[in-house]
């Protein structure tokens, strides 16, 4: 579904993505995470070319992303939905346009794209919201409309840059759920950027660590963060044993180790 | 350079399809130009029509009113009155509003009708006007019109004669010391002032000043006389003397008779002559004293009226002075002693004197004169009579000659016989020889006598009298001879020789005798009588009175009185508008004053002058015109500052979103530079980035395309630095647009995300998120989610 190969992007002195490699299957569930300014959101972001890459190849379904022209990547972006940290919901339009939006643009009459929209909103819970700004909603309520925006096109690669790191304990569990509903019904591959560790071990196919713009270690994630086999790992396997001892709960009950 | 070309390249590239945001932009720029363009022009029109009407309320429209009057304003009602009297008689149909009041003077315009816009309407105003009760002065508004000021009196008349011939001038006028140049219409007004420029041109004044002491007495000749000089001398096509106007002024021909009057009292002034003591120095303005008909000078008594006094006036090098008198006269020299003055007091003996009084002079000469005249018909009578026997005389003249030349004839006949009866001298008998002898001496007698009258006319003959009077005296001789022959025998052979000789004299003056032109000198004899017959007829009695009344007519003044009323007509004459220290030639510009120099100073005779080279006048700013030039200034520099203004406006409200979003898209790649690369690379990226560039090309082209439409126009900013101006603005807003207009970045990645063209992006996302402006406004009619 989604293959990336020797992957380079570098801001200035700073290589962001260095040698970046990853084949995702169709409806796998991939979360990359790793350490802040690791180059998680800038790889996320290269694969549907809202950051140029400098080197490498991005494949979606086939299509090298990477050699496409601006309109040949327009329409290649309708098919791979992107849920952002900060929401980037259109301030101006309601809940509903916001959704509606990319379907208008794309040439669906707006009665369709409305009732796909209440769909796409209902999916997430806000159809009675959906003629409120983002700014008469809480960032939980923002977010999933972010995400019902993505979801409009029902693409067919979603890509998640920390959707919940914006958000309070209380408002990422809105998220949370309905990205696990996504994941558990195979509706669409995705790739998603977390510190959510939770959300790691219960949804993701598929750990991948990165360190410094590179891979460092990926597998399934009672491989990754069981019997680490990089340093990162090892953190977050110290990080996660530590939880466990301050809160033997986790979010869906089931122990580790 | 390669990054303008770049960003060059990209514009070029750019889809600029009608559904396009490029087509926009192009939307927005001409709807910007067009708005931007008529705010400009309305609002410096309206500011141009309020003070054109401002205007226009104070002194009328462009050409309304010919003529203003000024008048004080407490009296405006009277002057009104007045106003509206002399006009309904003067001018009728000509209507008069009254204006402003402004510093006590209040001002009426009057607008006459076109057939009295003439030339001498015009000269005439202030005779026309002059009698307005509080009038201060009347004017000329009639337009259109150009007036030249600077023009020398005297060049006036030949300057209008010029510029009437003009195409496109109705006539030109005198207006108080300027031309006014009425045209037939507005649009001729730029060729008549450049055709009336090139006639200034053309000419030149040359000024003549003198320094106080050196003036010519009467300038106005001398500047004729240079004039004419300049003319015959250096060829000049054009040289007059425009001191003055001496054909219209009456007080110029009165001044000029001042000066010729001041002149002929100055000749009949006595010229005193001192010669100073031994040790005594006079300078020029000294006055001396002389006894005249007072009292003996004791030295420091105050002078006495009977007293003569002489102001000196020249100081020769040698020490002697000349003077006039101011007090007594010159007949009252008779002791010649003369005492310093100072003071009104008598001073020391300085000199003697000698006078010269040339009415005394004149007098004496016209009295001698008439005794003259009166000997005229009895000498034209004696000298008819002597005519009349010179030609009897004439008539006569051939049979003398015959007879003498007879007279030889027989003398050498006689010369035969003598020295035939040479050798017997006894038998010869003289008696019939003296007698002819005696005949031919009388018959030359005769002719001596005619030849003695002919001499008085013609002096040619003097030789041949002289001639005639030696043969007569020969003959004499040898009558003597023949008498003495009787008792000298033995002076026969030489009588025999002086017979021969005075043949032979006989004949070369006979010879020269008969060339004597008879006829002429009878015609000329004629031509003689009738003009002293002429003399005869002369009315000598009526010379003889003139010259009596000449005689008695000469000054009867005393020098004292010449002296005052030279001082007098000084005075006048210094307070009118003739500048005796300056001369004024008009003449074509192609001589120097250099050139004319050498001329001048032997016109005026001596060096002691100026040459300055001016213009024959100035084309004086028309001062309506002049304010609605100003007018039309205020009007481009209103219309260029809203240019300026809206397109900031335009630019911080338009196009700062537009350039955020260049600035976002464009791909940072900076080089690790250090030192100056690094500055210098800073300042090309300060005008070489996306964003700044775009800035730049929009603000040049919106402000000079606004400035053009506007007819824009600040002072000391050409036109070609217009749109670096716009430039220089657009530089500044780009450089500050991210602040003008901060733009979401997250919502232009929504897009993007979404799959959204930058078009699309532009139109749902950034413009209507920015300023409030014209693209916002032309946006909306794009949108689908308004």
């Amino acid at each position: 579904m989604l293959t990336i190969e020797n992957l380079y992007k570098s801001f200035g002195k700073v290589m962001a993505v260095n040698d970046f490699n990853l084949h995702v299957q169709k409806g796998e569930t991939v979360v990359l995470m790793g350490p802040s300014g690791c180059g998680k959101s800038t790889t996320i972001r290269t694969i549907n070319r809202l950051v140029e890459p400098d080197r490498g190849t991005i494949s979606v379904s086939g299509t090298e992303i990477t050699k496409l022209a601006t309109e040949q990547l327009r329409q290649i972006r309708k098919r791979i939905g992107f849920v952002f940290q900060q929401f980037n919901l259109i301030a101006r339009l309601t809940a509903v346009e916001n959704v509606m939006l990319g379907l208008v643009m794309d040439g669906i009459s707006r009665e369709v794209a409305y009732d796909k929209a209440m769909i796409a909103l209902e999916k997430v819970g806000l159809e009675k919201r959906a003629e409120h700004k983002s700014g008469e909603m809480s960032g939980g309520q923002q977010q999933r409309v972010g995400i019902a925006r993505a979801l409009a096109f029902e693409p067919e690669l979603m890509l998640w840059d920390e959707p919940t790191a914006s958000l309070d304990p209380i408002l990422v569990r809105e998220v949370l759920v309905i990205m696990e509903d996504l994941a558990k019904y195979r509706a669409s591959t995705m790739l998603v950027v977390t510190h959510e560790i939770s959300f790691a071990i219960h949804v993701a196919d598929r750990i991948v660590l990165m360190d410094k713009g590179s891979i460092v270690e990926e597998g399934v994630p009672e491989n990754v963060f069981g019997s680490p086999r990089s340093a990162i790992g090892q953190q977050y396997k110290e990080l996660i044993e530590y939880q466990q001892l301050t809160n033997a709960r986790t979010l869906s009950g089931k122990n580790i180790a | 350079m390669s990054t303008i070309l770049n960003q060059i390249k990209k514009i070029s590239k750019i889809d600029i399809r009608k559904d396009s945001f490029y087509c926009d932009i192009i939307i927005l720029m001409v709807v910007s130009i067009v708005i931007g363009s008529l705010l400009a022009t309305s609002i410096s029109m309206a500011a141009n029509s309020y003070f054109s009407k401002t205007l226009a309320s104070l002194v009328g429209d462009y050409g309304e009113y010919d003529i203003l009057i000024q008048s004080r304003e407490e009296m405006k009602e009277d002057t009104a009155t007045h106003i509206q009297k002399i006009i309904e008689e003067v001018f009728p149909g000509a209507r008069m509003k009254e204006g402003p009041t402004i510093t006590g003077k209040t001002s009426f315009f009057i607008a006459i009708p076109e057939e009295y816009r003439t030339k001498q309407t015009y000269e005439e105003l202030g005779k026309t006007f002059g009698s307005i009760p509080g009038g201060a002065g009347v004017g000329v508004l009639t337009e259109p019109r150009l007036t030249i000021r600077g023009v020398p009196e005297g060049a006036r008349a030949m300057l209008m004669d010029t510029i009437m011939k003009i195409d496109g001038v109705r006539f030109a006028f005198r207006d108080g010391s300027s031309i006014g140049v009425v045209l037939s219409s507005i649009d001729k007004a730029t060729v008549v002032t450049e055709q009336i420029k090139t006639v200034l041109k053309q000419y030149q004044v040359i000024e003549i000043s003198f320094p106080v002491g050196s003036e010519p007495q009467n300038p106005i000749r001398m500047g004729e006389s240079i004039g004419n000089a300049m003319e015959s001398q250096l060829k000049l096509e054009y040289a007059k003397n425009v001191s003055v106007d001496g054909k219209n002024d009456d007080m110029t021909y009165a001044v000029s008779t001042m000066m010729e009057l001041k002149r002929f009292l100055e000749a009949y002034a006595s010229k005193v002559t001192i010669t100073p003591n031994a040790g005594e120095k006079l300078m020029r303005g000294d006055s001396l004293v002389f006894v005249g008909t007072a009292s003996p000078l004791v030295a420091g008594n105050p002078v006495d009226k009977g007293n003569v006094i002489v102001q000196i006036t020249t100081v020769q090098s040698g020490g002697r002075a000349e003077g006039i008198i101011t007090q007594g006269d010159a007949a009252a020299l008779i002791n010649n002693q003369g005492y310093r003055v100072s003071n009104n007091v008598v001073g020391d003996y300085v000199g003697t004197a000698t006078y010269n009084n040339p009415r005394q002079q004149l007098g004496t000469a016209l009295t001698e004169t008439t005794k003259i005249v009166e000997q005229i018909p009895g000498f034209a009578q004696d000298s008819q009579n002597l005519n009349t026997i010179a030609t009897q005389s004439l008539n006569n003249y051939g049979n003398s000659i015959n007879a003498m030349e007879q007279t030889l004839t027989s003398l050498q006949a006689a010369g035969t016989t003598i020295q035939t009866a040479t050798s017997g001298l006894a038998n010869i008998d003289t008696t019939s020889l003296q007698n002819q002898i005696d005949s031919s001496s009388r018959s030359m007698g005769g002719l001596i006598n005619t030849l003695q009258v002919l001499k008085l006319v013609n002096n040619d003959v003097g030789g041949t009298v002289d001639n005639l009077v030696s043969s007569q005296q020969n003959l004499s001789d040898l009558k003597s001879g023949l008498a003495a022959l009787d008792n000298v025998a033995a002076d026969a052979r030489q009588a025999k020789g002086s017979i021969d000789n005075i043949v032979r004299n006989g004949s070369h003056t006979i010879a020269t005798l008969r060339t004597f032109d008879v006829d002429g000198t009878k015609k000329n004899m004629n031509s003689i009588n009738n003009r002293l017959s002429q003399l005869g007829q002369l009315n000598i009695p009526l010379v003889s009175g003139q010259l009596q009344y000449m005689a008695a007519s000469v000054p009867n003044l005393k020098d004292e009185e010449i002296s005052h009323s030279v001082s007098v007509l000084d005075k006048f004459i210094a307070g009118q508008v003739i500048p005796g220290e300056r001369i004024q030639i008009l003449t074509t510009s192609n001589i120097s004053t250099d050139a004319v120099a050498p001329l001048v100073y032997n016109q005026v005779g001596h060096k002691n002058v100026s040459l300055y080279s001016t213009d024959l006048g100035i084309i004086e700013p028309n001062a309506r015109g002049e304010l609605y030039s100003v007018l039309n200034e205020v009007r481009a520099v209103l219309s260029g500052m809203t240019a300026i203004v809206l397109t900031i406006l335009f630019l911080a409200l338009d196009h700062t979103g537009i350039m955020t979003v260049i600035r976002r898209n464009k791909v940072e790649q900076k080089k690790q530079m250090k030192g100056w690369r690094r500055l210098l690379a800073t300042v090309v990226a300060t005008f070489t980035d996306a964003e700044r560039v775009y800035g730049m090309a929009i603000g040049a082209i919106l402000l000079t395309t606004m400035f053009a439409l506007g007819r824009g126009g600040i002072p000391y900013l050409p036109w070609i630095a217009v749109p670096f101006v716009g430039a220089f603005i657009g530089l500044v807003v780009a450089c500050y647009a991210e602040k003008i207009s901060p733009m979401s970045s997250d919502e232009m990645m929504a897009g993007q995300s979404l799959g959204l063209s930058i078009d699309e992006i532009m139109r749902e996302i950034v413009i209507p998120s920015g300023r409030p402006g014209v693209l916002q406004k032309l946006n909306q009619r794009k949108m689908k989610f308004k």
